[in-house]
């Protein structure tokens, strides 16, 4: 969702289509990719650079200190609110039984679909325990989430977006992960109330759907907006 | 684990916790932050931890040259036997293993190439801290806050430790800027008496640090000394001694004022 953002904030038209086998057609094997003409470039970063270098960029307004700001700001975001949809989704056991399991396996049949999404489970697990997020509560993890909302929303104040009146990288990534926690139904609503307690970014949300996702086939787009969100969770 | 900070009877690790602890007894360095340079404090914190650190790890911990000659010998030398000869090693895995999971996988399939990508984006990193920081004293401002304290954290050992091995440190010496706040918080906060303990901040230096800023002691005490001895030859003046020492006594009295909540 944070890419789809991004490319229409650029005004480059976007097809989004859903493929079981889509982490294996990614050169990276990460979702997202992006297919253009004979090229295929996976990831955020690297997608980025690539629209940069054929001449669309979002921050070319802003200074270098700003830029700083922006990565710092997009690490943040990866760091915090990323590492927390992984946990929730992989490492929390009533989650993974009744929602990941199920949705991660759905193109497969059995007994493939329980093998995969294991397979997933424990490198997924693996990874938190390197990172030393494998200790971690819920509850730590979700304080962790309010402390990255608050550190995002006071950064945003009042501002339409967070670098005063154009959209950047930093809002598009913001958008996808605040509008798929936001909207993704998963066993307890605690990840998303944390988020609908700060206002302004429950409005930013709205301002990015309604400025970039209504201009187009309405129904079209905001289902498949969101089965592409549901997608990108399971990276 | 550490670091540990000991407060009479309470024991608290992870850096996160200590910083806590140490607010709920008022001790805030951030306490003239506004909402919004708090928010940049984490920012920058996440920026660090994601691009600075695997190549700070694999620098101390996974470059062979480096790690057998200076990392485990210092380490080893300060854990009892026969701990000395386990610990290293495992630090060592885990660190290179911490470095494979999070930046490892396609379309890096090999370690050296990880390794290049991992230089480059802590290459891109201290650029941006550089440029972040400008002319300023510390990030925001006159005053240091938590975000010097970790910078320092992660800057000062690229900075400071002899390696075999130096890309880092060579990049690091090209920013001036970065250079010159890693001098001033070492003179201000960090200057150790004779026996090498330092009188303030026992409790909160991190462990790694300490032996750190020991060694940079001992350095620093050889340069003062080579300096002593320059200075006795005839070519240079004595007032060069005194101003040294007015700029050292008088930072004295602001690092107390400044830890003071």
């Amino acid at each position: 969702l944070c890419l789809q953002a991004f490319l229409q904030m650029c005004n480059l038209p976007v097809r989004v289509v859903c493929r079981a086998n889509a982490e294996y057609m990614s050169p990276s094997g990460k979702l997202p990719f992006i297919h253009v003409g004979n090229q295929v470039v996976s990831e955020l970063g690297p997608i980025v650079q690539f629209v940069k270098a054929k001449g669309h960029s979002l921050s070319d307004g802003l200074d270098e200190v700003q830029k700083a700001e922006m990565k710092a700001y997009m690490e943040l975001v990866n760091n915090m609110l990323l590492t927390a949809e992984l946990y929730l989704q992989w490492c929390d056991d009533v989650t993974v039984e009744e929602i990941t399991h199920p949705r991660y396996g759905s193109p497969y049949p059995w007994p493939l679909n329980r093998i995969l999404s294991y397979q997933k489970q424990w490198e997924i697990r693996r990874k938190m325990k390197a990172i030393g997020w494998a200790g971690k509560s819920l509850e730590q993890v979700l304080e962790d989430v309010d402390q990255c909302c608050q550190a995002l929303s006071q950064r945003l104040g009042t501002q339409p977006y967070f670098f005063n009146k154009q959209p950047t990288e930093l809002d598009a990534l913001v958008f996808g992960h605040l509008f798929t926690i936001l909207t993704t139904q998963l066993t307890t609503d605690e990840l998303s109330e944390k988020v609908k307690n700060y206002g302004n970014l429950t409005a930013f949300c709205r301002r990015i759907e309604q400025q970039y996702f209504e201009g187009h086939d309405k129904d079209n787009s905001a289902t498949a907006a969101a089965r592409s969100a549901k997608r990108s969770l399971l990276r | 684990d550490v670091p540990v900070l000991i407060s009479e009877d309470i024991v608290i690790s992870q850096p996160a916790k200590i910083l806590n602890f140490l607010r709920k007894q008022k001790y805030n360095a951030d306490y003239e932050l506004s909402a919004k340079q708090g928010a940049d404090t984490l920012a920058y914190i996440a920026l660090l931890e994601e691009k600075l650190l695997p190549a700070l790890l694999h620098t101390f911990w996974v470059e062979a040259e480096n790690y057998c000659s200076v990392t485990k010998p210092w380490f080893a030398s300060r854990i009892p036997f026969p701990l000395n000869l386990y610990l290293p090693g495992k630090m060592s895995r885990e660190a290179l293993n911490r470095i494979l999971l999070t930046r490892g996988g396609p379309p890096l399939y090999s370690l050296t190439e990880v390794e290049a990508q991992i230089y480059r984006d802590a290459k891109e990193c201290l650029n941006l801290l550089s440029k972040r920081l400008g002319t300023s004293q510390f990030f925001f401002g006159n005053t240091p806050t938590t975000l010097d304290a970790f910078v320092f954290g992660f800057l000062a050992p690229i900075y400071k430790v002899c390696f075999p091995r130096v890309q880092l440190q060579e990049h690091l010496k090209q920013l001036p800027n970065l250079c010159r706040f890693c001098d001033d918080i070492l003179t201000c906060y960090f200057r150790l008496t004779v026996s090498g303990h330092s009188p303030s901040g026992q409790d909160t230096a991190d462990v790694n640090l300490q032996k750190l800023t020991q060694l940079v002691n001992k350095e620093s005490n050889l340069i003062e000394k080579m300096d002593d001895n320059l200075r006795k030859s005839p070519q240079h003046p004595p007032r060069k001694l005194t101003t040294l020492k007015l700029a050292t006594g008088g930072e004295e009295g602001s690092p107390l004022n400044r830890l003071s909540p």
